[in-house]
């Protein structure tokens, strides 16, 4: 039973106690030598069972078997991990060697971490340790990120094809309305093509429309994107308890969708605009 | 003869930002049935707007206004509307014709407004294209006209439903002379077979054909 | 006649009536994608749990099944406690761990599934038989592949293993007698089912009377949500759950999907009325003269509004198959993606075509589509006809 399981295994008999001792039917084991051994629990706990530090409260592996009286040392508040994220489950930290007692564990651990200096350092003691270990291995931190967050790689992969789904839509979209808004004035293009203006200014100008159109409509939706990113974070930062941020607005994020915008427009305006001068200005007159 | 227009005192005043511009400042016209009337002068006299008011599709600020016995002058829209349907006949001097349509269909659409049945609409289509002289063009949709044979098509169009009046707004005024000549007679004709009709026209050819002309100047009658 | 108008208005105009169907058409598809996301997943799961017609499921105390590696203490006697209750038709009680199989050059690791196999619910025997001794297992096609094994084999399977001492713990040599497919488990998980017994006697002391999960069939008509209270008042040790429940705990760890459905398909819904509006707003924009006609004529200002009503009605009709079509082969496209997700059961779908999420995307665009039509429309059909026929004289 990994260590980690058993955080998450771990009942706690909720016995706020004062001094004296608890009046729960469960028996505590006896202390370790020295007095209450300490813990610390999430802050998720602290709120849903209304502890606070400094309170008591019985430890066990198992419900129903004897545990240990320890006293909250602290409130720790979650790390932003995704892998937490809509897990209801509450954590504590004790010291290791007392969660190996509570457990049966031995002197075992689950794994190490291990700070080094710089990366070159970092690689240097992968080799030694790697070199050296026995039957266990050592991996840089990222590259097990990498491997434990698969599950938001097809999170990003789905909200890609969204994203993917979106701009074309948008295209379409863009598209469809540069054309009705381009041919609501082909009686003004008429004129304009009857008095002289060649082709080339009124599709510049047109183009120049849809670029002012585009770059104002981008900087809206940046606006908006970072209101929504802003609303997304509260809501399910709230939701989940989690201090994790859901979505970031960075500053490619924010060239990409203003260029991407920039484009279509000016190409939904261009393609419009070609197809107004291409028809006759007396057949845009009606005539 | 009974009065089909009874119009008393009207008043027609637009509003253009701060300043209130008269169009008609109590105008009084009766036409009798069966009449034919010419309303003539200046533009900007009002005379189109005196014709709006006549064919209930504008309402006056002021004075009161019969057609064919019913007081016209405070109808609801649905009420104008329906009036407008079944006792006036309009022609535009830009013949605003439905495009997609035939000419026929043209035709058709104030009888089928009016809730007639498909045969009998086709029929009573048919019957005023061939008074008009244009039953061999029935099919042909408006583009595929000239401009005196959309007239004709309006011309029908208006007189769908049985009009009490009928109404012309400038009827040659996008037409050559010979087909404008064509359009004098055509109206000539209408009114020897009974039609009431009040034309507004510049047109000198035209208010000479009418039985009575009525002259306008900034926005009254002046003869 | 009105339609004879509305449908000559969208061929003269070609290249716009295209676009505007192609519009109404990705937003018809996204709609319908997300309207099958948002109750997809649900269905799904809720399929994937009555599969098997087990319809409560005890886990240890504070877990969900197979959420952590806990197990439940006294396994055995619980089960008889539930077995002797008059609604439960049967128990199957199922032990989680892990088979770890030496091969010439290599280890091969399984997930591993301790069960009753005459009353087991976790796999579909495809082809053999269900373990009848102690010394057989069954296994599925990833790990029969991975072991280079077939049905008949015998294979040496390990519970444990220690890489630091290269030592194989609770080895014994087992008879491959079935291939099954897993209920709950990804395609390409490598998993073999054997009896409970024997993959507790490989764990060792510490895995007696432990099961990781019981599973509870009642008899039909029995009140499930009654039963759970019962047992779950009787027996402190473990968590009861329903398969409402289950379900409840699934939406709500997959709530951001759903949320993003709704998102999505509010945004779609949107995006498609705003065409429309524009849509409707310049073809009647670009008609006003004729409008007033049709008014001036005799024409009733509803059946004005009608005609350009009808025009929009006519994308729609024509869109929304296209739509239907386009939102189905998206829809297997994002839940091909979606499949990945590390552990997901083999047989969830995110995106569940329903006719009702159908029916009811197209319905709401439909509706939308007609909305966004009649504000421009009845402002058309409403201006002073004197004005703009004099308006459209001058233009």
């Amino acid at each position: 039973m990994s260590i980690r399981t058993a955080l998450l295994l771990i009942l706690v008999a909720l016995r706020a106690t004062n001094a004296q001792a608890p009046t729960s039917p469960i028996a505590p084991r006896s202390a370790a030598p020295g007095g209450t051994r300490s813990i610390a629990i999430d802050s998720r706990l602290a709120a849903d069972a209304k502890l606070r530090v400094g309170d008591r409260v019985v430890v066990s592996s198992e419900p129903g078997v004897a545990g240990d009286t320890v006293v909250i040392a602290g409130i720790v508040q979650r790390s932003a991990d995704p892998a937490e994220v809509a897990r209801a489950e509450y954590r504590i930290r004790l010291h290791l060697d007392h969660l190996q007692g509570l457990l049966g564990y031995g002197d075992r651990v689950d794994r190490f971490a291990v700070r080094t200096r710089d990366a070159r350092s970092a690689r240097e003691a992968i080799s030694r340790i790697d070199a050296a270990a026995y039957g266990f291995r050592a991996h840089r931190s990222a590259d097990v990120a990498v491997e434990t967050s698969k599950t938001f790689a097809v999170v990003s992969r789905f909200h890609r094809a969204i994203g993917v789904i979106t701009i074309v839509a948008s295209a379409i979209f863009l598209l469809c309305i540069m054309l009705l808004k381009v041919d609501e004035r082909r009686r003004d293009v008429a004129a304009l093509r009857l008095i002289g203006c060649s082709a080339r200014t009124i599709v510049g100008s047109v183009v120049l429309e849809a670029a002012a159109i585009a770059v104002l409509g981008s900087l809206a939706g940046v606006a908006v994107g970072g209101a929504a990113s802003w609303i997304v974070n509260q809501h399910y930062q709230a939701v989940y308890r989690t201090p994790l941020r859901f979505s970031i607005v960075t500053g490619d994020i924010v060239l990409l969708a203003v260029a991407l915008s920039l484009v279509l427009g000016l190409a939904a305006g261009w393609l419009a605009a070609r197809r107004l001068v291409r028809t006759p200005p007396l057949a845009l007159f009606g005539r | 003869m009974s009065a089909i227009v009874d119009a008393r005192g009207l008043v027609r005043e637009y509003r253009m930002g701060d300043e209130i511009v008269p169009a008609l400042r109590g105008v009084s016209l009766t036409v009798d049935a069966g009449e034919y009337v010419a309303i003539v002068g200046p533009s900007g006299c009002g005379k189109s707007t005196l014709l709006n008011l006549l064919g209930v599709i504008d309402r006056p600020t002021s004075g009161e206004l019969s057609i064919a016995g019913e007081r016209v002058d405070r109808l609801s829209d649905g009420r104008a509307t329906e009036f407008r349907l079944r006792r006036i006949g309009f022609v535009f001097q830009r013949f605003y014709l439905m495009q997609a349509l035939t000419a026929r269909e043209n035709v058709e659409l104030p009888l089928a407004e009016a809730g007639l049945a498909g045969t009998e609409r086709r029929d009573r289509a048919l019957e005023l294209l061939d008074y008009v002289g244009l039953r061999r063009r029935e099919r042909h949709r408006p583009s595929q006209l000239s401009g005196g044979e959309q007239q004709r098509v309006a011309i029908a169009r208006a007189l769908a439903n049985r009009p009490a009046l009928l109404l012309a707004d400038e009827p040659t005024g996008e037409l050559d002379a010979r087909t404008g000549a064509e359009m004098i007679g055509l109206f000539e004709r209408l009114n020897a077979d009974g039609t009431t009709i009040v034309v507004v026209t510049h047109d000198e050819d035209l208010a000479r054909a009418a039985k009575r002309v009525v002259h306008m100047r900034d926005g009254e009658i002046v003869g | 006649m009105i339609g004879a108008l509305a449908l000559a208005s969208l061929v003269r105009h070609r290249a716009r009536t295209v676009l505007a169907i192609l519009g109404v058409a990705v937003s018809a598809a996204m709609l319908l994608d997300m309207v099958m996301l948002s109750s997809g997943m649900r269905e799904s799961f809720r399929s994937l749990l009555l599969a098997q017609g087990f319809q409560l499921r005890l886990s240890p105390k504070g877990t969900l099944p197979f959420d952590t590696e806990a197990t439940i203490r006294s396994a055995d006697s619980i089960a008889a406690i539930i077995r002797a209750r008059p609604t439960v038709l049967s128990v199957s009680p199922v032990l989680g761990g892990q088979l770890h199989f030496p091969l010439a050059a290599s280890m091969v690791n399984a997930t591993a599934l301790g069960v009753e196999p005459a009353v087991q619910g976790d796999y579909e025997l495809v082809d053999g038989r269900q373990p009848s001794a102690p010394d057989e297992l069954v296994a599925n096609e990833a790990l029969l592949r991975a072991l280079g094994r077939t049905i008949g084999d015998t294979v040496s399977a390990a519970s444990g293993y220690d890489p630091q001492l290269r030592t194989l713990a609770g080895q014994r040599v087992l008879r491959i007698v079935g291939r099954v497919r897993f209920i709950y488990l990804a395609l390409d998980q490598r998993a073999a089912a054997l009896p409970i017994g024997t993959l507790r006697a490989m764990n060792g002391p510490q895995s007696e009377g432990r099961a990781s999960l019981e599973m509870v069939r009642l008899r039909p008509g029995a009140d499930v949500e009654r039963e759970r209270a019962a047992l779950a008042a009787s027996l402190r040790t473990v968590t009861v759950i329903s398969t409402s429940e289950a379900l409840k705990q699934v939406d709500e760890r997959l709530s951001y999907f759903r949320q993003l459905a709704v998102i999505l398909g509010a945004v779609s819904l949107t995006v498609g009325f705003l065409l429309v509006t524009t849509l409707v707003t310049v073809s009647v924009n670009e008609r006003i003269g004729e409008i007033s006609v049709m008014r001036a004529i005799g024409v009733h200002r509803w059946r004005v509004v009608a005609q350009i009503l009808l025009e929009s009605t006519m994308i729609m009709l024509v869109a929304a198959p296209a739509g239907l079509v386009l939102g189905l082969v998206t829809a297997r496209w994002l839940n091909s993606i979606l499949a990945r997700f590390p552990g997901l059961p083999e047989r969830i779908d995110f995106f569940l075509f329903q006719p009702s999420a159908a029916w009811t995307a197209l319905g709401l665009l439909a509706l939308s589509g007609i909305l966004a039509g009649v504000y421009p429309s009845w402002r058309g059909a409403s201006l002073p006809i004197a004005t703009t026929l004099r308006q459209e004289a001058v233009g």
